[in-house]
Protein backbone atom coordinates (compact mmCIF):
# COMPACT_ATOMS: atom_id res chain seq x y z
CA UNK A 1 0.00 0.00 0.00
CA UNK A 2 2.80 2.27 0.94
CA UNK A 3 4.54 1.49 -2.02
CA UNK A 4 1.65 2.12 -4.52
CA UNK A 5 1.58 5.91 -2.82
CA UNK A 6 5.10 6.70 -3.38
CA UNK A 7 4.79 5.23 -6.84
CA UNK A 8 1.69 7.38 -7.19
CA UNK A 9 3.43 10.48 -6.04
CA UNK A 10 6.58 9.85 -8.22
CA UNK A 11 4.65 9.60 -11.50
CA UNK A 12 2.94 12.99 -10.51
CA UNK A 13 6.32 14.41 -10.55
CA UNK A 14 7.36 12.97 -13.92
CA UNK A 15 3.82 13.48 -15.56
CA UNK A 16 4.91 17.68 -15.03
CA UNK A 17 6.75 18.61 -18.21
CA UNK A 18 9.68 21.18 -17.11
CA UNK A 19 9.44 23.96 -19.79
CA UNK A 20 12.59 25.71 -19.22
CA UNK A 21 15.21 24.38 -21.57
CA UNK A 22 12.18 24.66 -24.46
CA UNK A 23 11.84 28.48 -23.79
CA UNK A 24 15.23 28.78 -23.35
CA UNK A 25 15.70 27.99 -26.69
CA UNK A 26 12.72 29.44 -28.02
CA UNK A 27 13.81 33.24 -26.61
CA UNK A 28 17.26 32.68 -28.44
CA UNK A 29 15.33 31.76 -31.27
CA UNK A 30 13.47 34.61 -31.23
CA UNK A 31 16.20 37.01 -30.31
CA UNK A 32 17.89 35.68 -33.34
CA UNK A 33 15.53 35.82 -35.42
CA UNK A 34 14.39 39.91 -34.17
CA UNK A 35 18.48 40.37 -34.59
CA UNK A 36 18.68 39.69 -38.38
CA UNK A 37 15.77 40.48 -39.45
CA UNK A 38 16.13 43.43 -42.26
CA UNK A 39 12.68 44.53 -43.24
CA UNK A 40 13.42 44.46 -46.94
CA UNK A 41 11.07 47.46 -48.96
CA UNK A 42 10.58 46.19 -52.30
CA UNK A 43 9.98 48.21 -54.88
CA UNK A 44 6.56 47.40 -55.31
CA UNK A 45 6.62 46.91 -59.39
CA UNK A 46 6.50 44.14 -61.53
CA UNK A 47 9.09 44.05 -63.46
CA UNK A 48 10.43 41.61 -66.50
CA UNK A 49 14.13 41.13 -65.64
CA UNK A 50 16.72 40.69 -68.93
CA UNK A 51 18.31 37.39 -69.16
CA UNK A 52 22.09 36.65 -68.10
CA UNK A 53 24.11 33.45 -67.51
CA UNK A 54 26.92 34.58 -65.22
CA UNK A 55 24.18 35.99 -63.26
CA UNK A 56 24.78 35.26 -59.23
CA UNK A 57 23.29 35.86 -55.98
CA UNK A 58 24.86 38.93 -54.35
CA UNK A 59 25.08 38.38 -50.61
CA UNK A 60 24.41 41.89 -49.66
CA UNK A 61 21.48 43.71 -51.78
CA UNK A 62 19.01 45.03 -49.99
CA UNK A 63 18.05 48.25 -51.41
CA UNK A 64 16.07 47.80 -54.70
CA UNK A 65 15.35 49.83 -57.42
CA UNK A 66 12.48 49.13 -59.74
CA UNK A 67 12.92 51.18 -63.41
CA UNK A 68 9.90 50.31 -65.60
CA UNK A 69 9.26 49.77 -68.91
CA UNK A 70 7.33 53.42 -69.19
CA UNK A 71 10.83 54.61 -67.44
CA UNK A 72 9.30 55.38 -63.90
CA UNK A 73 11.38 54.63 -60.89
CA UNK A 74 10.21 52.57 -57.91
CA UNK A 75 11.30 52.34 -54.91
CA UNK A 76 9.67 51.63 -51.67
CA UNK A 77 6.06 51.07 -53.58
CA UNK A 78 5.91 55.01 -54.85
CA UNK A 79 7.54 56.45 -57.87
CA UNK A 80 9.97 58.30 -57.43
CA UNK A 81 11.66 61.22 -60.04
CA UNK A 82 14.86 61.20 -61.17
CA UNK A 83 15.65 64.04 -58.28
CA UNK A 84 14.05 61.64 -55.96
CA UNK A 85 15.98 58.94 -55.90
CA UNK A 86 19.40 60.19 -54.06
CA UNK A 87 17.19 60.97 -51.51
CA UNK A 88 15.26 57.67 -51.25
CA UNK A 89 18.67 55.97 -51.32
CA UNK A 90 20.30 57.53 -48.97
CA UNK A 91 17.39 56.86 -46.31
CA UNK A 92 17.44 53.50 -46.75
CA UNK A 93 21.23 53.29 -46.93
CA UNK A 94 20.78 54.73 -43.46
CA UNK A 95 18.29 52.36 -42.19
CA UNK A 96 20.32 49.34 -43.33
CA UNK A 97 24.30 50.71 -44.06
CA UNK A 98 25.19 47.12 -45.16
CA UNK A 99 22.77 46.72 -47.87
CA UNK A 100 24.03 47.30 -51.27
CA UNK A 101 22.08 48.60 -54.48
CA UNK A 102 20.01 46.95 -56.56
CA UNK A 103 18.71 47.30 -59.81
CA UNK A 104 15.70 46.00 -61.11
CA UNK A 105 15.53 47.24 -64.33
CA UNK A 106 12.72 46.28 -66.85
CA UNK A 107 14.23 44.57 -70.44
CA UNK A 108 12.25 47.65 -72.15
CA UNK A 109 14.12 50.41 -69.47
CA UNK A 110 15.94 53.27 -71.16
CA UNK A 111 19.64 53.11 -69.72
CA UNK A 112 19.40 56.67 -69.22
CA UNK A 113 17.49 56.13 -66.19
CA UNK A 114 19.38 53.03 -64.82
CA UNK A 115 22.64 54.73 -65.28
CA UNK A 116 20.85 57.65 -63.33
CA UNK A 117 20.52 55.44 -60.66
CA UNK A 118 23.54 53.63 -60.73
CA UNK A 119 24.88 57.92 -59.83
CA UNK A 120 22.43 58.51 -57.38
CA UNK A 121 23.23 55.36 -55.81
CA UNK A 122 27.21 56.94 -56.09
CA UNK A 123 26.09 59.87 -54.88
CA UNK A 124 24.63 58.44 -51.64
CA UNK A 125 27.79 56.78 -51.01
CA UNK A 126 26.59 53.34 -51.70
CA UNK A 127 29.00 51.26 -53.83
CA UNK A 128 27.89 47.97 -54.21
CA UNK A 129 25.22 48.11 -57.45
CA UNK A 130 24.17 45.55 -58.88
CA UNK A 131 21.56 45.17 -61.69
CA UNK A 132 19.16 42.55 -61.82
CA UNK A 133 19.42 39.96 -64.44
CA UNK A 134 17.14 36.84 -64.29
CA UNK A 135 19.80 33.11 -64.84
CA UNK A 136 17.84 31.18 -67.90
CA UNK B 1 -7.96 26.57 11.42
CA UNK B 2 -9.96 24.68 8.24
CA UNK B 3 -9.76 28.09 6.43
CA UNK B 4 -6.06 29.17 7.16
CA UNK B 5 -5.75 26.02 5.44
CA UNK B 6 -7.72 27.02 2.46
CA UNK B 7 -5.97 30.41 2.42
CA UNK B 8 -2.59 28.44 2.49
CA UNK B 9 -3.98 26.21 -0.92
CA UNK B 10 -4.94 29.18 -2.86
CA UNK B 11 -1.87 31.40 -1.96
CA UNK B 12 0.29 27.87 -3.18
CA UNK B 13 -2.42 27.97 -6.41
CA UNK B 14 -1.23 31.45 -6.89
CA UNK B 15 2.38 31.40 -6.35
CA UNK B 16 2.59 28.96 -9.69
CA UNK B 17 2.66 31.32 -12.21
CA UNK B 18 0.63 30.31 -15.72
CA UNK B 19 3.41 30.33 -18.79
CA UNK B 20 0.66 29.19 -21.02
CA UNK B 21 -0.26 32.77 -22.12
CA UNK B 22 3.44 34.15 -22.41
CA UNK B 23 3.96 30.93 -24.63
CA UNK B 24 1.45 32.16 -27.04
CA UNK B 25 3.04 35.57 -27.21
CA UNK B 26 6.49 34.38 -27.88
CA UNK B 27 5.49 31.77 -30.51
CA UNK B 28 3.72 33.77 -32.07
CA UNK B 29 6.08 36.28 -32.48
CA UNK B 30 8.48 34.10 -33.46
CA UNK B 31 6.41 32.64 -36.43
CA UNK B 32 6.28 36.29 -37.74
CA UNK B 33 9.82 36.97 -37.29
CA UNK B 34 10.99 33.67 -38.91
CA UNK B 35 7.99 34.73 -41.73
CA UNK B 36 8.83 38.10 -42.12
CA UNK B 37 12.79 36.76 -42.34
CA UNK B 38 12.76 36.11 -46.26
CA UNK B 39 15.55 36.34 -47.60
CA UNK B 40 15.25 37.93 -50.55
CA UNK B 41 17.13 36.42 -53.14
CA UNK B 42 17.74 38.31 -56.30
CA UNK B 43 20.04 37.46 -58.89
CA UNK B 44 21.94 39.82 -61.05
CA UNK B 45 25.20 41.30 -62.23
CA UNK B 46 27.43 44.02 -60.42
CA UNK B 47 28.16 47.19 -62.35
CA UNK B 48 31.20 49.38 -62.24
CA UNK B 49 30.30 52.92 -62.46
CA UNK B 50 33.41 55.03 -62.72
CA UNK B 51 33.50 59.25 -61.83
CA UNK B 52 33.45 60.69 -64.78
CA UNK B 53 37.63 61.81 -64.77
CA UNK B 54 38.00 57.69 -64.27
CA UNK B 55 36.10 57.12 -67.22
CA UNK B 56 38.21 58.75 -69.29
CA UNK B 57 41.68 57.61 -67.67
CA UNK B 58 40.33 53.62 -68.44
CA UNK B 59 39.33 54.79 -72.41
CA UNK B 60 42.77 56.66 -72.45
CA UNK B 61 44.62 53.21 -71.48
CA UNK B 62 42.69 51.91 -74.19
CA UNK B 63 39.45 49.47 -73.15
CA UNK B 64 37.49 47.25 -75.27
CA UNK B 65 35.10 49.68 -75.70
CA UNK B 66 31.59 48.40 -77.00
CA UNK B 67 28.96 51.23 -77.68
CA UNK B 68 25.28 50.61 -77.64
CA UNK B 69 23.41 53.22 -79.82
CA UNK B 70 20.10 54.96 -79.54
CA UNK B 71 18.93 52.49 -82.04
CA UNK B 72 19.95 49.38 -80.33
CA UNK B 73 22.67 48.37 -82.36
CA UNK B 74 25.85 47.36 -80.98
CA UNK B 75 29.85 48.61 -82.25
CA UNK B 76 33.15 47.22 -81.19
CA UNK B 77 35.91 48.45 -83.76
CA UNK B 78 33.17 50.54 -85.84
CA UNK B 79 31.42 47.87 -86.82
CA UNK B 80 28.18 46.86 -85.62
CA UNK B 81 28.29 43.38 -84.00
CA UNK B 82 24.96 41.28 -83.56
CA UNK B 83 24.27 40.36 -79.89
CA UNK B 84 25.06 36.68 -80.08
CA UNK B 85 28.25 37.85 -81.19
CA UNK B 86 29.63 40.21 -78.34
CA UNK B 87 30.84 37.49 -76.54
CA UNK B 88 33.67 35.89 -79.69
CA UNK B 89 34.42 39.74 -80.44
CA UNK B 90 35.08 40.81 -76.70
CA UNK B 91 37.12 37.30 -76.38
CA UNK B 92 39.31 38.02 -79.19
CA UNK B 93 40.56 41.58 -77.97
CA UNK B 94 40.84 40.48 -74.92
CA UNK B 95 43.25 37.58 -76.01
CA UNK B 96 44.79 39.97 -77.75
CA UNK B 97 45.79 42.04 -75.16
CA UNK B 98 44.41 40.42 -71.61
CA UNK B 99 44.93 43.43 -69.52
CA UNK B 100 42.35 45.33 -71.17
CA UNK B 101 38.98 46.01 -69.22
CA UNK B 102 35.50 46.28 -71.17
CA UNK B 103 33.99 49.87 -71.58
CA UNK B 104 30.11 49.44 -71.70
CA UNK B 105 28.93 52.59 -73.49
CA UNK B 106 25.19 52.73 -73.45
CA UNK B 107 23.33 55.28 -75.31
CA UNK B 108 20.67 57.51 -73.21
CA UNK B 109 17.57 55.81 -75.39
CA UNK B 110 19.32 51.92 -75.26
CA UNK B 111 17.24 49.43 -73.65
CA UNK B 112 18.68 47.60 -70.33
CA UNK B 113 18.50 44.43 -72.00
CA UNK B 114 20.86 45.07 -73.90
CA UNK B 115 22.77 46.42 -71.61
CA UNK B 116 22.67 43.09 -69.71
CA UNK B 117 23.65 41.07 -72.21
CA UNK B 118 26.59 42.84 -73.20
CA UNK B 119 27.85 42.75 -69.72
CA UNK B 120 26.83 39.14 -69.70
CA UNK B 121 28.88 38.52 -72.68
CA UNK B 122 31.99 39.96 -71.43
CA UNK B 123 30.72 38.16 -68.18
CA UNK B 124 31.42 34.87 -70.46
CA UNK B 125 34.13 36.07 -72.39
CA UNK B 126 36.14 35.90 -68.28
CA UNK B 127 36.32 39.65 -68.10
CA UNK B 128 35.17 40.71 -64.83
CA UNK B 129 36.37 43.79 -64.79
CA UNK B 130 33.51 46.11 -66.43
CA UNK B 131 32.84 49.87 -66.58
CA UNK B 132 29.74 51.41 -67.59
CA UNK B 133 29.57 54.93 -69.48
CA UNK B 134 26.68 56.87 -70.95
CA UNK B 135 26.45 57.88 -73.80
CA UNK B 136 24.55 60.58 -76.25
Amino acid sequence: MRESVIEQLEQDEEAEINLTPMLDVVFIMLIFFIVTAVFVKEPGVEISRPEAVTAFVPEKGSIFIAVTAANEIWVDNRSVGTEGIRGAIERLHAENPEGGVVIQADREAANEFVINVMDAAKAAGVNEVTIAAAAP
Amino acid sequence: MRKHIANLKSEEDENEINLTPMLDVVFIMLIFFIVTASFIRESGLDVNRPDQDQAQVVQEEGAILVVIDSTDDIWIDNRIVDVRAVRANVERLHAEDPERPVVVQAAKASSAELLVSVMDAARQADIYDISIAAGD
